[in-house]
């Protein structure tokens, strides 16, 4: 089977196609972890590309994470938890904000991209995003806000890291619309992305070394 | 005098309002949101005090963004602030009629023009259905999607009325159309038409429109310089229309800015501009220090005599 058409459905949004082609991949018996990264990863690069290029908007990236976890959610049962080769990352959307959609888009394009991610949803609590550390010891924690009400939590639990002593070797990432990157620094995070494809750039880049 | 309407007669050059909503006033005033947000007297009483605090050139009476999401349905907590707590169900509560009535209340008393804020269609409709599932719909069931604008646009209509019958002015905030979530193209086919119909109506009655719309607005500036409002509260001011602009001073720099940061966010946007109701570029965040927002009206205001 090619490849290119699995890519293409992603591409195309056609959650449908994506089902049909990854199960007749598996059916021809190819890797799985090709048919991961050259079919279903390979189309959410390109859906985030194209977001970054303006050519795609929110309500194709959610259409399009749709057909990727139409494959996805085939093939992950069988694949090992080793074959994530790249880190684990914990994300959530912190206490008193349930405005998830931005944080659902940084995750799968986090995950179309080999990160192991835990999700937390939204509205999550300092204490879990604590415990959420000490027991899943991630290499990056991401957080998002859309509320300029709610930011101050995001402090709140770096400084809760600091205090525990779980700060060394763990990245903290932030995002939303009311965040920027002087804001980022000025709280003690490692970075901030603007938006879902520069996450993952970003992500890449903390986690290189 | 009407500042406002000067402006975009353009008679004089600036105005300004920093856009300070219930949500501030109420902090500024001690009480709860919870206690003022469903009570038309108590939301006058804690606007009439931000005005009276800072007094810029307009007041605006915007509760919160879930009014008329809530009077169709949608649950909405006010602890510590209004919070959408999903998509239509039957826990409708309409608080139009106290909007309504803090309007009466407003126009009676102040002397500057009192805008009412509303939701647009598009942005409404996102919230009955959910923002995710809508934005979908638009692109897998447009029908769909026009059916839920249909709904939205029989109530907003309505409204509307209600409130020109009022006398006040109308902003029409629309934050789920921006193109840092939808396409030129989405904009066009699902948000245009709703708010150009909205746009005409409050001409008809000779009220002053504004449109809202939150993060980036550039790949379809050209689609609102079509819808033609009185005023566009925009974040980039840089960019070309005709409508007369509302901004220059980002909500970052308002909440966490010292003072020289926001003298040079005004006076770069006024010396950009010809013609500004000079603002902040969203709703001014609830835990701004009053200095902040005094001290941008200050700079205006002397920058305003150059």
């Amino acid at each position: 089977m090619d490849l290119r058409k699995l890519k293409k459905a992603v591409i195309e949004m056609d959650d449908k196609e994506v089902s049909k082609l990854v199960k007749a991949a598996l059916q021809e018996h190819i890797d799985l972890n090709t048919v991961l990264n050259k079919g279903l990863i390979a189309g959410m690069k390109e859906v985030g590309e194209l977001f970054i290029k303006k050519e795609y908007y929110v309500p194709e990236v959610l259409l399009a994470s749709e057909a990727f976890y139409a494959g996805f959610n085939i093939i992950i049962p069988l694949l090992k938890s080793q074959n994530f080769k790249k880190a684990k990352v914990v994300i959530g959307v912190v206490k008193g904000d349930i405005h998830d959609i931005g944080k659902n888009i940084v995750k799968v394009l986090i995950q179309a991209s080999g990160y192991d991610i835990i999700d937390l949803g939204k509205d999550v609590s300092v204490e879990s995003f604590i415990n959420t550390v000490v027991k899943e010891k991630p290499a990056v924690l991401a957080m998002s806000s859309l509320m300029t009400t709610t930011l101050i939590h995001m402090e709140d639990v770096i400084q809760e890291l600091v205090k525990k002593d779980l700060r060394n070797g763990l990245k903290v990432i932030v995002g939303g619309a009311p965040v920027n990157e002087e804001f980022a620094r000025k709280i003690g995070a490692d970075g901030y992305a603007k938006d879902a494809a520069r996450a993952v750039k970003l992500l890449d880049k903390l986690t290189s070394g | 005098m009407d500042k406002i309407k000067s402006v975009i007669e353009k008679q004089i050059k600036y105005a300004v309002f920093p856009i300070v909503c219930v949500d501030h006033c109420t902090r500024l005033t001690g009480t709860t949101f919870a206690d003022v947000s469903c009570d038309g007297e108590k939301i006058a009483q804690v606007l009439e005090y931000g005005y009276s605090l800072y007094e810029y050139d307009m007041v605006l009476l915007f509760v919160d963004a879930y009014v008329e999401a809530q009077a169709l349905g949608c649950p909405v907590s006010f602890a510590p602030y209004a919070t959408l707590l999903g998509p239509r169900s039957d826990q409708a509560y309409d608080r139009t009629g106290e909007v309504i009535k803090a309007a009466q209340l407003l126009k009676k008393k102040l002397k500057v023009p009192v805008f009412v804020s509303i939701k647009g269609p598009f942005t409404l409709a996102s919230f009955l259905v959910g923002i995710q599932d809508f934005l979908k719909m638009v692109l897998k069931n447009p029908k769909e999607a026009e059916e839920n604008l249909e709904h939205v646009m029989t109530f907003q209509l309505e409204y509307l009325k209600r409130l020109l019958e009022v006398g006040v002015n109308i902003f029409i905030g629309d934050p789920v159309a921006s193109a840092s979530v939808i396409s030129p193209n989405v904009f066009k086919d699902f948000a245009y038409r709703p708010l150009d119909t909205l746009i005409k109506k409050i001409r008809d009655k000779g009220a002053v429109s504004g449109i809202h719309i939150c993060g980036d607005t550039a790949p379809f500036i050209h689609v609102i310089d079509k819808l033609n409002p009185d005023i566009l509260s925009i974040e980039d001011i840089t960019l070309k229309t005709n409508i007369i602009k509302m901004g220059g001073v980002s909500t970052s720099t308002i909440l966490h800015g010292d003072p020289s940061n926001i003298e040079d966010e005004v006076k770069k946007a006024m010396t950009k501009e010809p013609y500004l109701i000079v603002s902040t570029s969203c709703d001014v965040p609830v835990e701004t220090n009053p200095e902040n927002i005094k001290h941008m009206i200050a700079c205006a205001r002397e920058y305003s005599k150059n």
